[in-house]
């Protein structure tokens, strides 16, 4: 004869007992005497199939019989078998996995459900996957397309830019009806659309250090679609921090890298970049351009990637970094080895919270305010001194095919990489006001001409753009 | 209904505030009489779940055995569970109810800023699919 323990409430399903004997040679056996004998019993413990209820454990004395050999574990006559209850909880409210995809779901995603490495099981993984994209912008306009029409069940985004017509010509997730709408609701419309099956939560918001890690946190992984510095810095600690991967990419010009940092075992970003580079070294795509279609194959590769770790399939980007040349027409790849000795997610981490990373990287808080340097002229102050017949040069320092685009006909060309060797074009008495884009060029122009004995040159703010906006509208923007 | 004695009452407080802002668990032991349930003793339990505990908890069986067993070995009845919501509401969650059992009082405690706000008690159903409020008394001090 077994001993079974009654917990307390189900005592009064047992003939009021705390304890029964019961004969029975394994766990199995003495369960069924149990409920045959108390048949009132049977409903508390086992669910309509027949099987122990999710949340009932079966102890004998103190082993779980799930550790045994479950129904099957011997029993001795001296034996206690103990009912308890598995008890957890909180204030979250978390979304149970789905088991099952809807008849609508298997005839949309048939294309991937007869492919035995994704088949049902894959599909249901992507329908339980969440993923946060960093960036509603050229990465994230192919990653959030094509990840919602994968199938994949959760995907935040975090952006808190406006469409305008300058992200029209690669950030395809946006159309020209939707110029001066937020980013994230027109990318919302375009996933919606392509899958309505798919959870979209929007943060319109600057990822930051003080939001980070609660944003991310409700994620499986990060997709990195950001362009800058600080926020790549960010996305990556707090991707260590919380053991999330950070699937990686960036593009300039031509080229683009994508990677997948922050795994358990594999490098993260700091391990490859330990310190940024000095503000201004590094021009971003406003600055630099970017070749229309080339975020669309990064933006692709890192969507490929992020279904690849959610499936568990194929062979990961975990420690390679994939470098693409649009106009050789190449792939290359490095080979990245986990730092031990990285700050962030080595064997001794230093950096255990989240920082500011304006401040890492050199940037101070906002720019635009305290760029106004003693000696910046606005556009239409340059503009008078045109009309009055003022004796000054106006410097263009952008690249001829800007020149091409458009430009002030009283300027001067002289881009800011030719500056050093046609110094002795200019002359160091005369008045100069340096010009370019948006005027950060203009700005370098007018250091590197005052450390060169240059005297009174002065910056035109806002650059060109400024000047279609004050003085010119008929010059077109770029 | 379901009544706290002053003595376990302090306990559950006192463990909830501690653990502050996580969440805290436990169990309430004492007797049944009818429809009156009377706690007479808590007993803090840790909180296994591994992750960030702010908004989860989970307490072991083993624990949960081990505790049931020395209520018997006291002639007492092991008669609910309970744990905190930090900075929250004592509402039943989602979360609460799909790691609940039926068998039990599950009473909730309101922590708010580190000290205690309110309770309320609950009697979820076997399917995990809702939760009955039950009277809950405490005593007021």
């Amino acid at each position: 004869m077994a001993k079974v323990l009654i917990p307390t409430p189900l005592r009064q399903f047992a003939g009021k007992q705390d304890s029964v004997e019961l004969t029975g040679s394994t766990v199995g056996e003495v369960l069924s005497a149990l409920t045959s004998t108390f048949p009132d019993l049977k409903k508390q413990i086992f669910n309509d199939e027949g099987k122990l209820r999710s949340f009932v454990n079966v102890y004998l004395n103190d082993e779980d019989i799930r550790y045994l050999k479950k129904n099957d574990t011997a029993v001795a006559p001296a034996d206690t078998l103990s009912i308890v209850p598995s008890i957890a909880g909180g204030s979250t409210v978390a979304e149970p996995p789905v088991t099952s995809l809807s008849k609508d779901e298997i005839l949309r995603y048939s294309r991937h459900l007869i492919m035995p490495e994704v088949g049902m099981e894959g599909q249901i993984k992507l329908k339980n996957a969440k993923v946060l994209l960093v960036g509603a912008g050229g990465l994230g306009a192919p990653l959030g397309l094509y990840l919602a029409a994968a199938g994949v069940g959760k995907i935040g985004i975090v952006d808190f830019d406006v469409v305008d017509f300058t992200n029209l010509q690669r950030q395809v997730i946006h159309g020209t009806k939707d110029v001066g709408r937020k980013k994230l609701d027109s990318a919302y419309d375009s996933m919606r659309d392509i899958n309505p099956n798919v959870q979209i939560d929007r943060y319109d918001v600057a990822i930051t250090s003080e939001n980070a890690l609660e944003i991310i946190a409700g994620y499986d992984m990060v997709v990195d679609g950001t362009d800058n510095f600080p926020t790549r810095y960010l996305v990556n600690d707090a991707c260590v921090i919380l053991k999330k991967p950070n699937v990686y990419g960036s593009i300039f010009r031509f080229e683009g890298q994508a990677t997948v940092f922050a795994t358990q075992d594999g490098p993260c970003y700091r391990c490859l970049y330990p310190e940024p580079p000095p503000p201004g070294l590094v021009p971003s795509c406003a600055e630099g351009g970017v070749l229309g279609i080339l975020p669309g194959i990064i933006g692709l590769v890192q969507a490929t990637e992020a279904v690849k770790l959610i499936l568990g399939v194929g062979e990961s980007l975990v420690g390679r970094l994939m470098l693409y040349d649009a106009l050789a027409m190449r792939f290359r790849e490095l080979k990245l080895r986990k730092n031990p000795e990285c700050p962030a997610c080595g064997d001794h981490p230093t950096i255990t919270k989240l920082i500011d990373y304006q401040q890492f990287c050199g940037i101070p808080q906002h720019t635009p305010e305290v760029a106004v340097v003693e000696g910046d002229i606005e556009p239409k102050d340059v503009k008078a001194k045109l009309d009055r017949g003022d004796n000054f040069l106006l410097l263009d320092v952008r690249e001829p095919h800007e020149y091409q685009i458009c430009n002030i006909p009283a300027a001067k060309l002289i881009p800011l990489g030719d500056l050093p060797k046609r110094l002795n074009e200019l002359d160091p008495s005369a008045e100069i006001i340096a010009h370019c884009k948006s005027g950060m060029r203009s700005a370098k122009a007018v250091d590197l001409l005052k450390q060169s004995g240059f005297k009174k040159v002065r910056n035109m703010k806002g650059g060109i753009l400024a000047w279609s906006d004050q003085v010119d509208p008929s010059v077109p923007k770029y | 209904m379901i009544r706290i004695e002053p003595g376990a009452w302090q306990t559950m407080v006192a463990h909830a505030q501690s653990t502050f802002p996580d969440e805290c668990c436990g169990v309430m032991v004492g007797k049944i009489d009818g429809d009156t349930k009377s706690v007479t003793t808590a007993l803090a339990l840790e909180n296994a779940y591994k992750g960030k505990q702010e908004d989860r908890y989970e307490i072991r069986p083993e624990d949960l055995l081990a505790a049931d067993k020395k209520a018997r070995a006291e002639g007492l009845d092991l008669i609910g569970i309970f744990h905190s919501h930090p900075d929250c509401d004592a509402y039943f969650s989602k979360t609460d109810l799909q790691n609940s059992c039926p068998w039990y009082s599950f009473v909730v405690l309101s922590i708010k800023g580190g000290t205690f706000d309110h309770a309320n008690s609950f009697l979820p159903n076997a399917d995990q699919t809702a939760a009955e409020k039950e009277e809950l008394i405490w005593p007021k001090s």
